[in-house]
C-alpha cells in the first residue's frame, strides 16, 4: 500500500492538474481505486460484460450442436415469443413468483408472531425455523418430491387412509403448480419470520402499554401498531425476495423439472435447458433477455411501490 | 422481548400454531432421514414403514458407485475458497465505500450493490465462453470465481453498515500513530466488526455449499462436481423398481447435516449479525 502511494506521487509530478490536488486527497482517491478494483474487475469480468454478451448473442443463431454462427438481427425474438416453452414459463414464472411472495411475507409474519409469543417451546420453534432457510433447494425440492410420490410418499398415503381417493399431483398442471409455491413458502417463509422477529423485538414495548391504556385491542394494536413498523423491513424483503427469485429455477428443477409438460418451467429453467442442456446459445440468450426485461419491470414496480409505502407509513 | 401477544392469543391456540408449524417444517425432513437410511425394500411397501431398522446400506452404495468422497471433497473446497474470496474481496471494497466519500463513491457503490439484481442464469451462456477460454470450465478455481462475484454485491452492502458505526476516531488516532492500512484493517476493523464477518461468512458459505447453476452448467468430471449435481445424477438414475429414492435422500442428508448444524451453532451470530447490520 505504501509503496502505492509513493507511485502515485511520483506520477502526479508530471501531471499538473493532479498535483493541484492535496497530497491527501490523491491519496485517498488511489487507495479507494485499490480497494475498490478487485471487487469492481470481478463485477465487470463476470457479470457487466456477459450481460453485454448475452444480449448480443441473443442476435445470433450460435448453435454448438448445429454449428451455426451468425447475425441473425431480431430473428430469434419472434421465435421466442411463440415458443410455447417460453409462453408457459413467462405466465408461470410470474404466478410463482408473485404468489409465493406474498405468501411468504403473510406466513413469514404469522410465524414470527408465533416465535415472539412466551410459551414452553419458544426456543425449539425458533431453532428448527432456521432449517428450512439451510437446507439445500435441490433436497428440499427432491425431498419433497419423495414425500408427495403418488405411490410410496407420506402425504398421498395419509390422503388415501383419510379419504380413500388417490392424490397423483405431478401429473395435473393445477396441482403441480399449486405445489411448486407451497413448497417455494415452506423453504422461504422461515427467513422471513427470522427478520421479522427482529424487527418485532425492536418494536418498543411502550407503545403497546400506551395504545392499552387507550383502551386498543389486540386486532387495533397489530394493525396500527406493529404492522406499520414492520412495513419498511417487510417491503425490503419482499423487494428481494422477488427479484432474487426470478432468475432461480433450483426448486423446479429438483420438484417437478417443469412438468407435467412445461406447467410448471419458468423462464431461468428454459434458458439452462435451450442453452446449456441444448447448447443453443443464441435462442437462450434471447430467453435470458425476455428474462432481463422482465426483472427490470418487476424492480421498478417494486421500488414504485416501496416508495408509495415510505410515504403512507 | 414483547409480551401482549402472549397475553391477547389463548394459550391454546398458541401451542396449536406450534404443533402445526413443526410438523410442517420437519415433516420433509423426517421424511429424508428415514428413507435415507431404511434398506432400500423398506421405502416400496404398504402400508409405509415409519421407523425402519437404521442401516447406513445407502451410504455405502454411495461410495461404491459414485465418487462420493471426491464430491464431498470439491463441495467443501468451493465452499470454503468462495466464502474467502468472497470475504477479501467484498471488505476491502466495503471498507473504501464506508471511510472515503467523494463526490460519485456513492454511485459506485451502488452500482456494484444494485449488479446483485442481476439474475445469475443470464450470464450463463457468456460466463460458459469465458471460462472455456480461460481454460476453468471443469475446475474449482473457476466455480470460485463466477459465485464470489454473485456473492460480492450483498456481501460489500451488508458490511458497509458494519464498517459505518465503527467510530472513526479509533482509526484517526492510529494512523496519527504511524499505522499502516493493513494494520488497521487486521488490528482494528476486523475484530470490532467480526459480527458482520461471521455473519456474511455463513450465508455465503450456505450459498456456495447449496449452489447447483454453477457446478450444474460448467462441470463435466469428477474432478470438480459438487455434492449438488450428485444428487441430480443419482436422480437420473433408474433402478428396476423406480428411481433409488434411498440413495437420493442419503446424497441429500449428506448436503442437509453440515448447513444445519452449521446454522443451529451459529443462530445468535447471525441474529447479532443481521439485526447490528444491514436490517437494523
Amino acid at each position: 500500500m505504501h509503496q502505492a502511494y509513493a507511485q502515485g506521487d511520483a506520477y502526479a509530478k508530471s501531471r499538473p492538474s493532479l498535483s493541484a490536488l492535496s497530497k491527501a486527497t490523491r491519496r485517498r482517491y488511489v487507495l479507494f481505486i485499490l480497494l475498490v478494483a478487485p471487487a469492481f474487475l470481478l463485477r465487470l469480468t463476470t457479470a457487466a460484460y456477459p450481460i453485454l454478451q448475452t444480449i448480443f448473442l441473443s442476435f445470433t443463431n450460435l448453435n454448438l450442436l448445429k454449428n451455426t454462427d451468425d447475425f441473425v438481427g431480431l430473428q430469434n425474438y419472434p421465435a421466442v415469443a411463440s415458443d410455447y416453452g417460453v409462453q408457459a414459463a413467462l405466465s408461470f414464472t410470474i404466478l410463482l413468483v408473485v404468489g409465493s411472495t406474498v405468501l411468504d411475507l403473510v406466513v413469514g409474519m404469522l410465524v414470527a408472531l408465533l416465535l415472539n409469543a412466551t410459551f414452553r417451546g419458544t426456543g425449539f420453534a425458533r431453532t428448527i425455523n432456521l432449517i428450512p432457510w439451510a437446507i439445500p433447494t435441490i433436497v428440499a425440492g427432491y425431498a419433497f418430491r419423495w414425500l408427495l410420490d403418488d405411490q410410496f410418499g407420506l402425504i398421498p398415503y395419509w390422503v388415501n387412509l383419510i379419504s380413500g381417493g388417490r392424490l397423483v399431483i405431478f401429473i395435473s398442471p393445477v396441482l403441480a403448480k399449486v405445489t411448486v409455491i407451497l413448497v417455494h413458502v415452506w423453504k422461504d417463509a422461515p427467513f422471513m419470520a427470522f427478520v421479522f422477529l427482529a424487527g418485532l423485538q425492536g418494536v418498543p414495548l411502550d407503545l403497546y402499554e400506551a395504545a392499552k391504556v387507550d383502551g386498543a385491542n389486540a386486532w387495533h394494536r397489530f394493525w396500527r401498531i406493529t404492522l406499520p413498523l414492520i412495513m419498511p423491513l417487510a417491503i425490503t424483503m419482499g423487494l428481494f425476495r422477488l427479484v432474487w427469485s426470478l432468475g432461480s429455477f433450483d426448486l423446479v428443477y429438483g420438484l417437478t423439472q417443469g412438468g407435467p409438460g412445461v406447467a410448471t418451467s419458468v423462464l431461468a429453467l428454459q434458458v439452462f435447458r435451450e442453452g446449456i442442456m441444448f447448447f443453443k446459445f443464441g435462442f437462450a440468450s434471447a430467453i435470458s433477455v425476455l428474462l432481463l426485461l422482465v426483472v427490470a419491470i418487476v424492480g421498478i414496480i417494486g421500488l414504485w411501490l416501496f416508495r408509495r409505502a415510505e410515504v403512507a407509513y | 422481548m414483547s409480551k401482549p401477544w402472549s397475553h391477547i392469543w389463548n394459550k391454546s391456540a398458541v401451542y396449536a400454531s406450534f404443533l402445526v408449524f413443526t410438523v410442517v417444517v420437519l415433516l420433509p425432513i423426517y421424511w429424508m432421514v428415514r428413507s435415507s437410511v431404511a434398506p432400500a425394500a423398506d421405502l416400496i411397501k404398504v402400508p409405509l414403514v415409519y421407523v425402519p431398522t437404521p442401516t447406513l446400506r445407502n451410504f455405502e452404495t454411495l461410495v461404491e458407485q459414485v465418487p462420493f468422497f471426491r464430491y464431498v471433497f470439491n463441495s467443501l473446497t468451493f465452499a470454503l475458497a468462495t466464502t474467502l474470496a468472497t470475504l477479501f474481496v467484498s471488505y476491502l471494497a466495503a471498507y473504501a465505500f464506508a471511510r472515503i466519500q467523494f463526490p460519485g463513491s456513492g454511485i459506485i457503490m451502488w452500482a456494484l450493490v444494485l449488479s446483485m439484481a442481476l439474475p445469475e442464469v443470464g450470464t450463463i451462456v457468456p460466463l460458459y465462453r469465458i471460462l472455456s477460454s480461460l481454460h476453468l470450465l471443469d475446475t474449482i478455481a473457476g466455480l470460485t470465481l463466477v459465485l464470489s462475484s454473485t456473492l460480492a454485491p450483498f456481501t460489500v452492502w451488508v458490511l458497509v453498515s458494519f464498517i459505518k458505526q465503527v467510530p472513526y476516531e479509533i482509526e484517526e488516532a492510529a494512523i496519527i500513530d504511524g499505522a499502516s492500512l493493513p494494520q488497521i484493517l487486521g488490528r482494528i476493523l476486523v475484530p470490532v466488526t467480526m459480527p458482520g464477518l461471521v455473519t456474511m461468512g455463513l450465508i455465503n458459505f450456505i450459498n456456495a455449499w447449496n449452489n447447483l447453476l454453477y457446478p450444474l452448467s460448467f462441470t463435466t468430471s469428477p474432478s470438480s462436481k459438487t455434492l449438488s449435481v450428485s444428487i441430480t445424477e443419482v436422480f437420473a438414475g433408474y433402478s428396476p423398481w423406480g428411481r433409488p429414492w434411498e440413495l437420493i435422500m442419503a446424497v441429500g442428508v449428506t448436503m442437509t447435516v453440515p448447513v444445519v448444524i452449521l446454522v443451529l451453532l451459529s443462530q445468535k451470530a447471525i441474529v447479532r449479525g443481521l439485526t447490528g447490520g444491514a436490517l437494523k
